[in-house]
């Protein structure tokens, strides 16, 4: 199969590459059933003056419901010609696993389908949906209580957190066997919440919204060649965790290297940057599968105060609880156990 | 095209010219770049026809371009004909007619080496050529564009001959192509017809793939001596220069035919022993602009 790639001039308008016999547009991030519309009349009218090729319009992370986009595949399906028609396709979902309208593409066609998504490489702007915030209240409350800070007040938990005061009020509700009420009305936990943190450990990764980026140039780069990138970037946003941060709260903590980076991004809002990462590295692309290994993890801080600590030389540091979750994430139990243990308070709580 | 063994032909060239012509003469182009990669693994080939040999300084090029072409037929090297000449040029031969001085060695068709020489001055980029009068006969030094780069701070090896900077012969590369034009190479090349710009550029890609191979920041180094030997080279127009460099390579990234060519060179080439894919070799391209050429590119403004 010849490689996928992206045309460097347009012979049609609408089709982004031309691989053998097929025509691929690719639209990202389409929110709008009239861009979709737009598209496969495009990608139409260049089959038609290709008899011999098949059209793909390719959707990564569309907004569309399938209902919808179905919905309109049968409304094109009354107005083309036959011949076109039965050349063209639909595809959405996952880089490695593509879905077609109205059929699913070869297997060669959905490999060249993933490279060229692969090829464009990590998409800058990432639509985030509502922030966990039980989640993030209990990891709050954690937070603090590691580090020894006390009882804080619901407005504290508030501020911090980004949510109502019924928001709050309602987590900490359900977490009421695991808290101490002040009589001034402040809050804090009991102890450390062994079965509860298994929960937030069990759940980290899709309440944090956790990013995976991996190398496709067959030449990865180190976490410290990445860090060294990072520096650069000058981005109050970004504060490094996983093993790097982690040493930096607890220098002796036992292990050499760390094959990633773990990055946290605070995005309170409803959408991530993440132009960061190409500056990073151009050779990175965002992955799905679990099997493959990882340079970047990026894992987004949804609260309203990030709970950065300033570091040196443009790096800030994600706070230890996210670190620990890093850890966790990474399979690396020992060194989670290890670093939760160094915490003072942590004393005769396991 | 032949593997050869860099360190086996360099060690052949010390051995067969004058010694006290050794210092004149840099190896560039692939082999010098075999070499400095692969040159201590005796497994490690390049595909290469040819060993360019530059000489300098340009003072010194005619009278030891002379010396080094008449040891070498007196130790039977051979004329290497072409399509163009058959034998060698004599005095009635037109200096921008003669042939190169382009010699086999003894009993060894596979390669050949090459004579050039760096620009007389500055502002001399055209293609020139200058008399080599040798009592078999009369030959043309050629020297064009940005060579003057690569005799910029050599890499002395232990045959008492040196190599050009592999990241000065990138940068040379670079500024000779601000743009992919339609020449194609003399000769094919694993039987396809190839664009000189982008073999050339395909070549810088190769340099900094196997330079990121060992060491994996290396590029962010090349903007720092790039501009150095950009202002020692060219004090007048170095700025302008600097402007240019991702032009071409800006240009193959984007057109998926060209990089292919590329990558095809490169294939049969430097990157022999590991080839990349097409989109690996762009994922070069792009590192190569963030950590050496963009930096470079702004602080020319």
């Amino acid at each position: 199969m010849k490689n996928a790639k992206f045309v460097g001039e347009r012979k049609f308008a609408g089709v982004d590459a031309e691989i053998g016999n097929r025509l691929i547009a690719m639209k990202p991030r389409v929110a709008a059933l009239r861009s979709v519309r737009v598209a496969l009349m495009q990608l139409a009218y260049a089959l038609a003056e290709r008899p011999a090729s098949a059209g793909f319009l390719v959707l990564p992370d569309v907004s569309v419901t399938p209902e919808r986009l179905r919905d309109e595949w049968r409304l094109a399906s009354s107005v083309l010609r036959s011949d076109v028609l039965n050349r063209l396709s639909i595809c959405t979902g996952e880089a490695e696993h593509l879905v077609g309208i109205p059929q699913d593409p070869d297997a060669e066609t959905q490999r060249a389908i993933s490279d060229l998504i692969a090829a464009a490489g990590p998409r800058a702007s990432l639509s985030l949906a509502r922030p966990e915030y039980p989640f993030t209240v209990m990891e709050l409350l954690v937070h603090q209580w590691l580090l020894g800070k006390g009882p804080m007040t619901t407005k504290w938990l508030m501020e911090t957190a980004g949510c109502s005061y019924p928001t709050v009020a309602t987590v900490l509700r359900r977490f009421e066997h695991c808290l101490v009420r002040h009589s001034d009305r402040r809050v804090q936990l009991r102890a450390f919440p062994k079965e509860e943190w298994a929960r937030l450990v069990a759940v980290s990764e899709k309440a944090r919204g956790t990013v995976r980026f991996a190398d496709r140039s067959g030449q990865p780069r180190s976490p410290d060649s990445l860090l060294l990138r990072l520096q650069h970037q000058d981005r109050k946003d970004i504060a490094v965790g996983g093993v790097v941060g982690a040493r930096h709260y607890h220098p002796r903590l036992d292990i050499i290297g760390s094959p990633r980076l773990d990055i946290s991004l605070h995005c309170p809002g409803k959408t991530a940057d993440m132009s960061f990462i190409e500056k990073l590295d151009p050779a990175l692309a965002r992955t799905e599968k679990r099997d493959e290994p990882a340079s970047v993890i990026v894992h987004l801080v949804r609260r309203a105060d990030p709970l950065f600590q300033t570091g040196e030389a443009g790096l800030a540091w994600a706070d230890p609880v996210e670190c620990l979750f890093d850890l966790h994430e990474a399979r690396l139990e020992p060194q989670a156990r290890e670093f939760l243990n160094s915490f003072p308070t942590m004393k005769d709580q396991m | 095209m032949r593997l050869v063994s860099p360190a086996t032909v360099l060690k052949q060239i010390a051995a067969a010219v004058p010694e006290d012509c050794r210092e004149n003469i840099i190896i560039i182009g692939s082999l010098a770049a075999g070499y400095h990669f692969f040159g201590d693994n005796a497994s490690l080939m390049v595909r290469t026809k040819d060993a360019d040999c530059l000489l300098s300084p340009r003072i010194e090029a005619i009278s030891a371009g002379v010396a080094v072409t008449e040891r070498l037929f007196q130790r039977n090297w051979q004329f290497r004909p072409d399509a163009k000449w058959s034998t060698p040029g004599n005095e009635s031969t037109p200096d921008d007619q003669l042939p190169a001085v382009r010699l086999n060695p003894p009993g060894v068709p596979e390669w050949f080496i090459e004579l050039l020489t760096v620009p007389e001055s500055p502002s001399d980029m055209n293609k020139r050529w200058v008399r080599l009068a040798t009592s078999a006969g009369h030959f043309g030094l050629c020297s064009f564009g940005f060579l003057s780069l690569t005799n910029y701070q050599p890499i002395s090896t232990p045959f008492g001959i040196a190599i050009a900077r592999p990241e000065l012969m990138a940068l040379a590369n670079l500024l000779e192509h601000p743009e992919i034009r339609p020449e194609t190479m003399s000769g094919l090349i694993a039987t396809r017809e190839i664009k000189r710009s982008n073999k050339d550029l395909g070549r810088v890609l190769a340099i900094a793939r196997l330079s990121v191979s060992r060491s994996e920041d290396a590029l962010l180094d090349w903007p720092a001596i790039w501009q150095e030997a950009m202002q020692v080279r060219f004090p007048d127009n170095w700025r302008s220069f600097m402007g240019r460099t991702g032009a071409g390579l800006r240009q193959l990234l984007n057109r998926p035919n060209d990089l292919d060519e590329a990558r095809h060179t490169c294939e049969h080439g430097l990157l022999a022993s590991a080839p990349p894919t097409s989109e690996q070799l762009r994922l070069v391209g792009l590192r190569l602009l963030q950590d050496a050429i963009e930096p470079l590119e702004r602080s020319g403004r």
